[in-house]
């Protein structure tokens, strides 16, 4: 996971140094251009600084080294760091100089470089991973440090412990609300980029290949087009159309699809409701599919209609073609298939099979099985 | 009895699919129009007021469902058959709530669907057998796509939708169940006036919590 530069939740306003107005190196008019107040004031505070142990002088040198020169790139990597020491170190010059103790000023300059550290984007040149790391040890340091050099805790340093946890809300509330977001971001982008592959393997997989067959093999376009039909319904309609494996609705849909790659004819089932697979209705499935099987072979048609009403009293399934249809009194004792795979097996599981046929008309067989 | 001449709309956003529509149909229906979108297919059935549209229960922008909204109030007389590759019930069943007079699969023959077109302009149902399948699963209660708020069907409804659902012709069913065949289609259109009776607000509030809008 990659983690952006932190930043501080105010935007700093730019600062370079000028050539105008310049008395030394151009800081101070550069700063007070910066923050739109007059120069002077600003080297009256640099002036005040010094007399805490020079801490402006530092401070200034510090500045120059970071600031860049008008009209020119941003100072190389050592002069950055080293301006930035020299920024730290008149920081703690300053604080002893207004009299605060040791105990307190070096936790407060540990603090205060690691938000530095956090906050900088690529101000050392190093990685952001790195820098974090980093930042998130000084800080910790300082606030070690701080607890331990006041076990005693007076009271003028009661202060103390609130500042530190005010700068590192200060810089992980904004850090922790980016994490968070870019977690989001990325995940919602692998989702998308999932279903997008998802999709293109789905495509290329099935429906490619196919139309790669029907133009090697004209003769089986249909039975190709129907089985990815077939596919690409049960991946565009889940719920609807693949009926759960081990019902009964979803056992009929296998054996239809079976008997359609088999044979080559269209097997249409319609269904309504549906019942959990058990051997009794596994028995009435597969004389359906026998029912299936006989109507592609013998009836001559190109489609067999399949009914399944499956409810609370029991479970109905019709299977209708309108081919050639047969004399059932005629056929039925040498008809094997007839005889054993759907009568004998319905009635067996106490179960009825009931067969009509007219020839010329079509053929529908009836299984009932009652709760 | 000659047959009467049908003018006929087709909504379809696939091209190639109208072309295929128009040269399957026979002499008796003519397409007086076509068009790709809700945007395109509103105002052009408001102006040409053919006997039926054609319709496709998906369009890219709102579906079947809206043109027969948006046209029912002005043209009353304008009959829809919903047409469609489509095998989510939820589909069907609603462009035949929002008044479309019956739904067929793509894959229908050219002489089917002419039939069909006739009967539809003469204001009968057209229930196809997958159709029949979704209405009985829309009746049953505790089924996912039911409606507690449907009256119930009357055990020769049901009868009449099972065997439509098992592949019988209209004229096959009456012969079964002893009817005539308009008693047949009176059962069916029936079962069709129950599945729309519902109000709009009603409509609209169950399409909405099937995610249809």
């Amino acid at each position: 996971m990659s983690v952006g530069p932190l930043r501080l939740p105010v935007a700093l306003p730019r600062i370079t140094r000028v050539e105008r107005d310049r008395v030394v190196a151009g800081v101070c008019a550069g700063i007070a251009d910066a923050v739109a107040v007059d120069p002077t004031l600003v080297r009256l505070v640099f002036a005040l600084l010094s007399f805490a142990s020079g801490a402006g002088i530092v401070a200034y040198l510090g500045a120059w080294a970071l600031l860049p020169a008008p009209g020119s790139p941003a100072p190389r990597r050592g002069r950055r760091i080293g301006g930035t020491v020299l920024l730290v170190w008149s920081a703690i010059l300053a604080l002893r100089g207004l009299g605060l103790a040791d105990s307190v000023v070096w936790p407060l300059a540990l603090v205060g470089a690691g938000v530095v550290l956090a906050t900088s984007s690529n101000t050392f040149g190093l990685r952001q991973r790195h820098l974090q790391a980093g930042a998130l040890v000084l800080m910790v340091l300082g606030v070690v440090l701080f607890v331990q050099r006041n076990t005693g805790g007076s009271a003028s340093t009661l202060l103390a412990p609130g500042a530190v946890a005010v700068a590192l809300m200060l810089v992980l509330v904004p850090w922790a609300f980016r994490l968070v977001r870019e977690r989001d971001a990325e995940r919602a982008e692998r989702v998308r980029s999932e279903e997008r592959a998802d999709l293109a393997a789905r495509v290329h997989d099935s429906v490619l290949q196919t139309l790669t067959l029907i133009q090697k093999e004209p003769g089986d376009a249909r039975r190709l087009a129907r089985r990815q039909e077939r596919e690409l319904r049960a991946w565009l309609y889940p719920d609807r159309e693949t009926a759960a494996a081990g019902t009964v609705a979803g056992a009929v849909d296998a054996a239809a699809a079976e008997i359609e790659e088999l044979h080559g004819v269209r097997v249409d089932v319609v269904r309504t409701g549906d019942a959990p697979l058990d051997e009794r209705s596994q028995a009435l499935v597969l004389a359906a599919r026998e029912a299936m099987g006989n109507a592609a072979r013998h009836a001559g048609v190109d489609e067999v209609s399949v009914f399944l009403d499956a409810g609370g009293d029991g479970v109905s399934l019709y299977v209708r073609d309108r081919g050639s249809g047969f004399d059932v009194d005629a056929v039925a004792a040498d008809r094997r298939g007839l005889a054993e795979s759907i009568r004998g097996r319905m009635e067996r599981v106490g179960g009825a099979a009931r067969i009509v046929s007219t020839p010329g008309e079509g053929t529908e067989v009836e299984l009932e099985l009652k709760q | 009895m000659s047959i009467p001449l049908r003018r006929v709309v087709l909504v379809d956003d696939h091209d190639l699919f109208r072309a295929g529509v128009r040269a399957g149909l026979g002499k008796t229906v003519e397409v007086v129009g076509e068009a790709g979108s809700v945007a395109d297919a509103v105002p052009l059935i408001k102006q040409l007021d053919p006997d039926v549209v054609l319709l496709d229960v998906h369009l890219p922008d709102g579906g079947g469902q809206a043109v027969i909204i948006q046209v029912a109030q002005d043209r009353p007389a304008v009959k829809f058959l919903a047409l469609s590759v489509s095998d989510a019930a939820e589909d069907v069943i609603g462009v035949i709530r929002a008044g479309a007079r019956g739904y067929v699969t793509k894959a229908i023959s050219g002489d089917e669907l002419t039939d069909a077109v006739h009967r539809t302009a003469d204001g009968d149902a057209v229930f196809s057998p997958r159709l029949a399948g979704f209405v009985l699963d829309a009746f049953r209660s505790g089924d996912p796509v039911a409606d507690p708020e449907l009256d119930q069907l009357t055990s020769r409804e049901r009868e009449v939708l099972q065997l439509i659902a098992r592949g019988y012709k209209y004229k096959e069913i009456a012969a079964r169940l002893h009817l005539s065949t308009r008693t047949v289609e009176s059962h069916v259109s029936a079962v069709l006036r129950k599945l729309q009776l519902s109000s709009r607000h009603e409509l609209t509030r169950w399409a909405a919590e099937r995610r249809l809008i």
